[in-house]
């Protein structure tokens, strides 16, 4: 879950990120990142570009597909634990970015575009620029898959909210940061023109899936 | 109530608990505010998503036609977000491209606070989306005359430390400690928790007013003083052995705390990290061509421009601080810090070191 405090501590420590996370997420993050993959890659050879790719573990999965993989990241640090798990090829471009910068890269070229865990990282103003400018990216008939952590209704929603009480207190105290889970990740995809075809929910409906097409 | 009287009250309600815990962060919203009517020409400000920044810039602002982006810097200040990674060259990029202040004026100047010039790069922001970045002055209430004269004095460059500021620091020390050591206190001896915490209180108040002004040995004074004090006001209020000792012990241990942090939190000594505190500012005039962007960041006012030789002196480098800014700024390289042993210490690795304490900047983007 992106919004966990304590990933926000991992993440300044990227050998111990995909540890953490697997904890935290008691393991559900392992279906989530096999789920992105399944869902971005349709057949090898598809050109994928991963917004926030940090230690790669997703990267893996799409290169293991059979994807070309454009992986962008902001961090460094980050990027440098992805390349030691890939292997240094053609298939896979590496850039140190923003992901507001997305819109430096070529237009309809993607088969589709992956964010995983970073859109709740962003500020709304942010996550509408780069749904967006994704969908430019888009080859007719492409799709986007954002998978991130959600707010659910009702109890689970409740539920959710204690349980990140003490998260963002330890976040605030560790880094001073917290993001903040998305509302309507569906209706984000909906309103940039995508048609929403897909969607799974893990952890009581915290983590969600939503895949939205570009029409062919 | 009357709606406004109810909006008045509410914001001071905040200012006041913002201020006793400005070291947590108090997010905002991010995105682009309009300030009075401004239009395709009006200047174009940028800061954090700080809430007490952002309330008080905009009432400072008042009068002004201007634009505001406020940048998702996690709800953290100025300051510290450049120096902690989350007001970065990326941040800066991310919410000038985002925020649709491109469509609404014609130019491309942005003005940051100058105290975000550790954490930004202006050259790297400028190659990534066009932005010319200006530093402008340290406080914010100096904004409107900026923006009225368009000239930086030499007083909007140096940070000041008022008596408010020293307050306000106090308090931001003072509320959160008094808070845990009364807690404590009360389930030891309830009735040490409101003494200990005046004690807290009283020593802040005293460090973030008078520390810096007590010559070289400030630390041991400034303990023995107050330990004396503690120990004279528990005597007089007829305070037992135990009561004494606890008193002297708690006033050693919050001196030590607060003089620790007083280094980190006050731009009186730079430099958070002890290793740090040891480096000196060094010059290469050599490299120096004059573009004057240390003198613009620099908040201690190092430099002096030598106009006609188009270089700059480290006139005062006595006053450095360590922030890194001019360092990180110059784009000849010119600048750099020095260690103990007199070994160079590269801007390069000072850019590294000051642009991602989180893992999160880098200068060499591409
Ligand atoms: S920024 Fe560098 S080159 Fe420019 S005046 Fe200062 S030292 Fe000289
Ligand atoms: S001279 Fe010192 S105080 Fe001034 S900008 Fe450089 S490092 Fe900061």
């Amino acid at each position: 879950m992106s919004s966990l405090a304590l990933m926000r501590w991992l993440e300044g420590r990227p050998e111990r990120y995909d540890a953490g996370m697997r904890v935290l997420t008691c393991g559900r993050i392992a279906r989530l990142h096999a789920a992105v993959a399944e869902a971005a890659v349709r057949s090898a050879g598809d050109h994928v570009l991963e917004i926030g790719c940090g230690t790669g573990t997703v990267t893996t999965l799409l290169h293991a597909r059979g994807a070309h993989v454009t992986a962008i990241d902001q961090a460094p640090e980050m990027l440098e634990q992805a390349r030691l798990r890939l292997p240094d090829d053609e298939s896979i471009v590496w850039i140190e970015q923003t992901a507001a910068e997305i819109d430096r890269l070529p237009p309809s070229r993607f088969d589709a575009v992956v964010l995983c865990l970073c859109l709740s990282d962003m500020s709304p103003n942010e996550r509408a620029f780069v749904l967006r400018e994704a969908v430019l990216r888009l080859a007719p008939g492409g799709r986007v898959v954002a998978a991130d952590e959600v707010r659910p209704n009702g109890w689970r929603g409740w539920l959710q909210r204690l349980w990140r009480i003490p998260q963002a207190a330890l976040g605030w105290l560790l880094v001073g940061s917290l993001s903040r889970p998305i509302r309507d990740l569906a209706g984000e995809l909906q309103a940039v023109g995508l048609r929403v075809s897909g969607a799974g929910t893990w952890l009581l409906g915290t983590l969600e899936l939503v895949v939205g097409e570009r029409e062919p | 109530m009357s709606p406004s009287l109810g909006l008045r009250v509410r914001d001071w309600g905040l200012e006041i608990l913002q201020t006793a815990f400005r070291l947590l962060p108090w997010p905002t919203e991010p995105g682009l505010r309009s300030i009075g009517t401004p239009d395709e020409s009006s200047p174009v400000l940028l800061t954090c998503n700080y809430a007490l920044t952002v309330r008080r810039l905009v009432a400072t602002l008042e009068g002004c036609d201007a634009w505001l982006v406020v940048a998702p810097t996690a709800g953290i200040n100025v300051w510290c977000a450049a120096a902690g990674g989350h007001m970065s060259t990326h941040q800066i990029v991310s919410a000038l491209k985002t925020s649709g202040v491109a469509e609404r004026v014609r130019h491309r100047d942005v003005i940051l606070p100058q105290l975000a010039a550790t954490g930004v790069l202006a050259l790297e922001v400028f190659r990534r989306c066009r932005w010319r970045v200006r530093f402008g002055p340290v406080s914010a209430s100096d904004l409107p005359a900026y923006l009225a004269s368009g000239e930086k004095t030499d007083a909007m460059r140096r940070i000041r430390f008022s008596l408010r500021d020293r307050l306000e620091m106090a308090a931001s020390w003072a509320a959160p400690t008094a808070l845990v050591v009364g807690g404590g206190a009360l389930f030891i001896r309830p009735e040490w928790a409101l003494p200990l915490m005046g004690l807290v209180v009283a020593m802040a108040v005293l460090v973030f007013n008078v520390y810096d002004r007590l010559g070289p040995r400030r630390k041991t004074t400034f303990a023995l003083g107050a330990s004396v004090a503690a120990l004279a006001v528990t005597w007089l209020a007829g305070g037992a052995a135990a009561a004494l000792a606890t008193a002297a012990i708690a006033a050693c241990f919050v001196s030590a705390l607060l003089t620790y942090d007083y280094t980190g939190s006050t731009p009186i000594e730079g430099g958070s990290h002890f290793e740090e505190r040891r480096w000196t500012i060094a010059f290469d005039l050599e490299r120096c061509d004059g573009i004057f962007r240390c003198w613009e960041v620099c908040p201690e006012a190092c430099f002096e421009k030598l106009e006609s030789e188009r270089k700059v002196a480290l006139a005062h480098d006595d006053r450095c601080i360590r922030c890194g800014a001019c360092i990180v700024q110059c784009p000849q390289d010119a600048l750099f810090f020095e260690d103990e042993a007199g070994a160079r210490i590269e801007p390069d690795v000072i850019r590294k070191y000051k642009l991602n304490l989180l893992g999160r900047r880098s200068i060499d983007a591409h």
